[in-house]
């Protein structure tokens, strides 16, 4: 039988996912291999696949984020604007920390030596200042040569309006550097502003042989297993892309795992016909929200690779190195299960940022872990099963995890173990709320209004706390739970994104310019769409535009539906979207300015991609344990795998135990599995 | 009694109603100068208007919050009503300098004032005699522009018709203005909405306590910080070039730290008198810069809180130019700010060598270009640029960056050229400006502009020219900052603060001042040289001439080396702690 397969690469595991015709599934875990992905990849489809004809795979890496976190990129240069090279290594100014002396920026990705320089000058409105010199690029080649550089980004000043003098240096690079990686900046982002722009050709070019090698190596071993079907990569975006346009862009894939879970979200709540939903996704280090909204994705425009988890406070940025490209708009906190849980100078608790991660890992999986964790927390309380993880395959020390945090937490706070582990729980609740919070909240969404999709491995343990806290009335465990990412892999479309600066009064629009500019941005959708191989009738687009009030100095996005006067109509668009957001719209009159278009051209699959249910696991679970829980103390609490509920609804405390995850319904929430395949608590 | 999980929970939601506020303003604000220069700040407040929790911590508005509130309570006394938003800006009662506009709103709960949101924004302008309400020139606050007491903009509800029109009617660009306050009424409102689901949850009682608790959790933070600091006396002087009215005129500026057990106070007095020049800080801006340099040598960044107050006192006499008194004009007092940062770094420096950085580039050199274009069109074009840190103990400066005294974006040159008749030509690091040192300082960032149109008015307010970014421990000074002006290939170099023409084909030139290094350069390794000499950011006869490295193409001569080293250290003698000249210069 033909087989789709996802496969989601994570710091510790790979995860694969294949989906057979009739909707049937097959899941393996396997470790990561960090030297060469491909090796651990390779071993996951060996154990999957048994002669199987293989229709797709779709892929989700971090080999891009690795490269940069761990400065192993390409020997990299830049070729810039005489007098502006210090532009990509001055950013914009900003620091993501106060009053920190021992804040150093992350070291530019090109040194100062090989930034080189050639003599040009384009004006802001295309036309020639100053003519390009030939005699200044045969020297910058000279010394790229002379330097052995691998890779070679080029961003001259104003190539978005212009892309002459750009498109000549890298016919001349081309020529004279046979097999080094050229990225050129109007190619990867023709929008203002230098330093975005900069930034992200340089990521491009610094990444691309690391993932050009990758992408090889794989390949090769995908044939090793009789697999010719095309590679597919997710993007930072939540499109998938071929695999050839992903080694030419390979900027756009960089935040391609995280970015998987959210879209499988999406389409289960088209799905399920939810208006409003909020992701969850609670792993070992960090946890992640994000948003839909009628089945879309919520995307921001930038995003920094590199900088760590946030503050609560994202508007301190500079901490990594900027992307302007649309990715999944994802709020990550830093609070997992290896989260540690510790006393600050002054005495009060506080849970991460720090992680004892998989390895040492938590005092429970006596690898010589010292400080308690949320996971020690977890089967402290009853909530993990003491006989271990994994179907017992990972095996767990209760009684050391208890004395952990009696000494380093209880005992301090003058409180009992099970409220001193139930309030760290609580704190770590709280951290993840922030992260809904900055995705919800903060875009001027009531939270109350949503339903709540968790996975991860740990996502499940959490969601129905946090949503009780939220006031969120009901929470979806989908099945996986710990491997819905690269479930989702097989959920998602081909996507293309082009966005085009073009700011123009909406009081007095030059409907020409505007109608030219969504046709171009239209075309090259369709011819990217056409190079992967859909034919029209399966080809969607989604035009939305970057507007404000004049005078405002930042944008908001608002989508324009298929057929609108986008003249006539955006003004009021964007005034609803203003009224959404900040709660306030401006005085009748009030000019609207355009800044941008973009357009999203997706690619539909030719049969649907959703299987009608996903009958749950059995699995061997024990009856029923005690678990603490506040106002109640240690209750007897049933256990039970998926398709037990079935035999439901229950009302909690209950526990979910899976073999990827655990799901906690805490006393007096109703529990049910829903005709998906889906756990649904709902209070 | 609260336990400590309910402390820290309660801890987290206040401060995150802090943040959410302050991204409310940044996204739905209209001004630029809220967005790149984030001058602003958010914060929620107790009943009598301590500091609970802040937003967005612009070190600049450290505590000015509940000074402005402060004062506004004594105004109003019991005269608040579930509804009011009270506003202020003016620096003789309370406020910072007329551009910054506070917003307060009471948070009622239980018929009784549980809370204050509070909000603080550096609007485009406030009327007076310049666009953007803040030239240096200045010499008496009435004509700085619209000064606003502690008034009520909206009574039970109501906006107050009347003040929106003075507001309106009084500065250049109202839309803008409005519509920032719009901005900073829909922050207040969000902070209304958290707290209050605060109050559902722990009632008021149960708030009040535990704001208490949030305050006395980051008093006994900065209490272990400064416990765990030897105690001391220092006491350090640097310098203001001039205020713009009497060129040439050096202005004092000294600070004196007394540190004892878990107490701090930075003393100003010594300090010169107020000048005529608009640079003259009020207390609560001086009391900002000064917090922050604290806050940067305690080990723990604790939450900015009343608490955190509490353990460090500040002093500035009356009268003098860290608190101007009637009539001082203030407009431009962020040069001052930058100042007494970084005087006060030298104090600390004194006490705790190990902890403290060289002097920075002295903040920020404000430029404004502004006039008509070819098709009469008006223009004006303010740009700060800024960008080096001093060397630090342990590390070399970093360039390109932020002063710690401000968290200023920069403007981007297509979006300069796209928006004004304005060619920029450069925007890059110079060699030799980073103070030598074991560690070196930050190097200097230049900027040059092309006037496109018939002419302009240029005003640069810059400083560091004469008094140079000081040296520590043996590491030598900064470059100055320069202002060349003129066509290309014949520009003369023009006072570092100056209001003058810029005609058609003329560019100008501004160089930020270098900062300082730490430690002798003769310690600095070799390898380090050889780094900054193939970047470009130290030439070989500086590598000689600063470093005693001597360098041939790429590579060091190690023998060489040593020797120059040698004799470079027998004729320098031993170095100054703090070095305000170029160490070669005291070379015989």
């Amino acid at each position: 039988m033909s087989l789709r397969i996802g496969i989601d690469i994570g710091g510790t595991f790979t995860d694969l996912v294949a989906i057979a015709a009739d909707g049937s599934l097959r899941t393996h875990k396997t470790p990561s291999t960090p030297a060469d992905y491909s090796i651990g990849i390779d071993t996951g489809l060996r154990a999957l696949l048994h002669g199987d004809e293989v229709a797709a795979v779709l892929h989700a890496t971090t080999v891009g984020s690795n490269t940069i976190l761990q400065g192993v990129g390409a020997r990299t240069a830049l070729i810039t604007t005489r007098g502006f090279r210090d532009v990509l290594e001055i950013r914009d100014l900003r620091m993501p920390r106060l009053y920190d002396m021992g804040w150093t920026k992350p070291p530019p990705l090109v040194e100062r030596a090989l930034r080189l320089e050639v003599a040009e000058k384009t004006r802001p409105d295309g036309g020639i200042a100053a003519a390009l010199d030939p005699a200044s690029v045969a020297a910058a080649i000279r010394r790229l040569i002379a330097e052995r550089v691998e890779s070679v980004a080029i961003c001259l000043l104003h190539s978005y309006a212009n892309p002459r003098h750009e498109q000549v240096v890298a016919a001349a690079l081309r020529a004279a550097l046979p097999g080094v990686a050229i990225s050129v900046s109007h190619e990867i982002l023709p929008e203002i502003k230098e330093y975005p722009r900069t930034s992200t050709t340089v990521v491009n070019a610094y990444i691309q042989p690391a993932l050009r090698a990758y992408l090889t190596a794989l390949n090769a071993r995908l044939k090793d297993n009789g697999i010719f079907a095309g590679l597919q990569l997710m993007q930072s975006n939540g499109g998938l892309t071929s695999a050839p346009l992903a080694a030419e862009f390979p900027a756009r894939i960089v935040e391609s795992g995280p970015a998987a879970g959210v879209v499988g979200g999406a389409v289960l709540a088209r799905r399920l016909d939810l208006k409003r939903l909020v992701t969850l996704d609670m792993g070992g280090t960090t946890a992640k929200a994000g948003l839909v909204e009628n089945g879309e994705v919520l995307r921001a425009e930038a995003m920094e690779v590199g900088a760590g988890v946030m503050a609560g406070a994202r508007l301190l940025v500079g901490a990594g190195y900027m992307l302007k490209l649309p990715a999944i708009d994802l709020a990550e906190v830093g609070a997992g299960g290896g989260s540690i849980c510790a006393l600050d100078a002054a005495g009060a608790p506080k849970v991460g940022p720090a992680s004892a991660g998989a390895d040492p890992g938590p005092v429970c999986y006596q690898r010589g872990g010292t400080a308690s964790t949320i996971t020690d927390c977890n089967l402290a309380l009853g909530y993990l099963d003491p006989a271990g993880l994994a179907g017992g395959t990972l095996a767990l020390d209760r009684d050391a995890a208890w004395a952990a945090i009696e000494t380093q937490l209880a005992r301090p706070l003058n409180l009992g173990v099970e409220q001193a582990a139930h309030g760290m729980l609580q704190l770590a609740s709280a951290t993840m709320m922030r992260a809904i919070r900055a995705v919800s909240v903060e875009r001027g969404r009531d939270v109350r209004e949503f339903t709540m999709l968790a996975f991860g491995g740990n996502g499940p343990l959490f969601a129905a706390g946090i949503a009780a806290e939220l006031g969120i009335a009901e929470v979806i465990v989908p099945p996986m739970p710990g491997l819905f990412s690269a479930f989702g892999l097989l959920l998602a479309d081909t996507e293309h994104h082009a966005t085009r600066s073009l700011r123009m009064r909406l009081d007095a629009p030059d409907r020409g310019l505007l109608d030219g500019a969504i046709v171009s941005l239209r075309d090259s959708a369709e011819n990217r769409l056409e190079q992967e191989g859909f034919p029209p009738d399966r080809r969607a687009f989604a035009l939305s535009a970057l507007a404000r009030y004049v005078g405002q100095s930042s944008e908001l996005s608002v989508s324009l539906p298929e057929g609108l006067d986008v003249a006539a109509a955006l003004p009021e668009a964007f005034a609803e979207e203003h009224a959404r957001t900040y709660g306030f719209r401006a005085p009748t009159g009030e000019p609207v300015e355009l800044i941008a278009l973009s357009i999203i051209g997706r690619g539909l699959p030719d049969t649907p991609r959703l299987p009608d249910r996903i009958p749950p696991v059995a699995a061997p679970v024990p009856e029923g344990r005690h678990a603490w829980f506040p106002g109640t103390g240690w209750t007897y609490t049933p256990v039970l795998d998926r398709a037990a509920l079935a035999r439901g609804p229950w009302v909690g405390p209950v526990i979910v135990q899976e073999y990827d995850a655990t799901c906690l319904v805490p006393p007096g929430a109703g529990v049910r599995l829903d005709g998906f395949g889906n756990i649904v608590i709902s209070r | 009694m609260i336990d400590a999980i309910t402390a820290e929970l309660f801890r987290n939601a206040v401060i995150a109603i802090g943040d959410e506020m302050a991204l409310t303003i940044y996204r739905a604000a209209y001004s630029g100068v809220l967005k790149n220069i984030m001058d602003y700040s958010t914060a929620v407040c107790d009943a009598r208007g301590r500091l609970v929790a802040q937003g967005l911590s612009l070190p600049g508005h450290l505590c000015s919050i509940p000074i402005a509130l402060q004062s506004c309570l004594r105004h109003f006394g019991d005269d608040i009503h579930d509804g009011d938003v009270l506003t202020m800006n003016d620096p003789y009662d309370g406020g910072m300098h007329l551009p910054d506009i506070f917003v307060f709103r009471p948070i009622f709960a239980d018929g009784v004032v549980v809370a204050w949101a509070a909000t603080i924004c550096h609007h485009t302008d406030v009327g007076g005699r310049v666009p953007g309400s803040n030239a240096s020139d200045s010499t008496e606050i009435y004509a700085e522009g619209l000064r606003i007491p502690p008034l009520k903009l909206h009574e039970r509800g109501v906006p107050n018709a009347t003040l929106l029109r003075m507001i309106e009617r009084n500065v250049r660009l109202p839309g803008r203005v409005m519509g920032d306050l719009r901005a900073q009424l829909a922050a207040c409102e969000i902070a209304a909405r958290g707290m209050g689901d605060l109050v559902s949850r722990h009632g008021v009682d149960g708030v009040r306590a535990l704001m208490d608790e949030t305050m006395d959790h980051s008093e006994r933070l900065a209490r272990h910080c400064l416990a765990e600091l030897p105690d001391g006396e220092a006491s350090f002087t640097d310098w203001i070039d001039d205020d713009q009215i009497d060129a040439g005129v050096p202005i004092k500026l000294v600070c004196t730290v007394r540190k004892q057990g878990s107490h701090m106070v930075l003393d100003w007095t010594g300090s010169a008198p107020q000048v005529k020049g608009a640079i003259n800080n009020t207390f609560s801006y001086t009391a900002a810069a000064s917090f922050t340099a604290a806050k940067c040598v305690m080990s723990i960044n604790m939450p900015n809180n009343d608490g955190v107050f509490r353990c460090i006192e500040v002093i500035a006499p009356p009268g003098t130019i860290t608190n101007g008194v009637l009539p001082a004009a203030c407009a431009a007092r962020g040069l001052t700010g930058f100042r007494v940062a970084d005087c006060a770094f030298g104090a600390l420096a004194k006490l705790y060598p190990d902890r403290v950085f060289a002097a920075s580039d002295g903040g920020n050199t404000g430029i404004t270009i502004g006039g008509y274009d070819s098709e009469r069109r008006p223009f004006i074009y303010v740009d700060f640029l800024s960008g080096a840190w001093g060397a630090r103990p342990w590390a070399d400066g970093l360039d390109g960056n932020t002063n710690m005294f401000a968290n200023m974006a920069s403007f981007s040159v297509e979006v300069i050229e796209a928006e004004n008749p304005l060619e920029v030509l450069d925007y890059e690091m110079l060699p030799d400006t980073g103070g030598p040192g074991k560690f070196r300082g930050g190097v200097s960032l230049r900027r040059t502009w092309r006037m496109l149109a018939e002419e302009g008015v240029l005003q640069v307010r810059a400083d560091r020219r004469t008094h140079l970014p000081y040296g520590l421990q043996g590491g030598g000074p900064g470059t100055p900052s320069r202002n060349l002006l003129g066509r290309e290939g014949e520009e003369e170099l023009v006072p570092a603060k100056l209001t003058m023409t810029l005609r058609a084909g003329e560019m100008f030139r501004h160089e930020l001042p270098g900062a300082g290094g730490w430690g002798s350069p003769l310690d600095r390794d070799p390898i380090a040289v050889a780094k900054d000499i193939r970047d470009g950011l130290v030439t070989i006869a500086g590598a000689a001439r600063d470093y005693g490295v001597v360098a041939t193409g790429g590579t060091i001569d190690e023998g060489a080396t040593r020797e120059l080293r040698d004799r470079l250290r027998a004729e320098r003698g031993p170095a100054p702690d703090v070095a305000w000249r170029p160490l070669h210069e005291a070379t015989p």
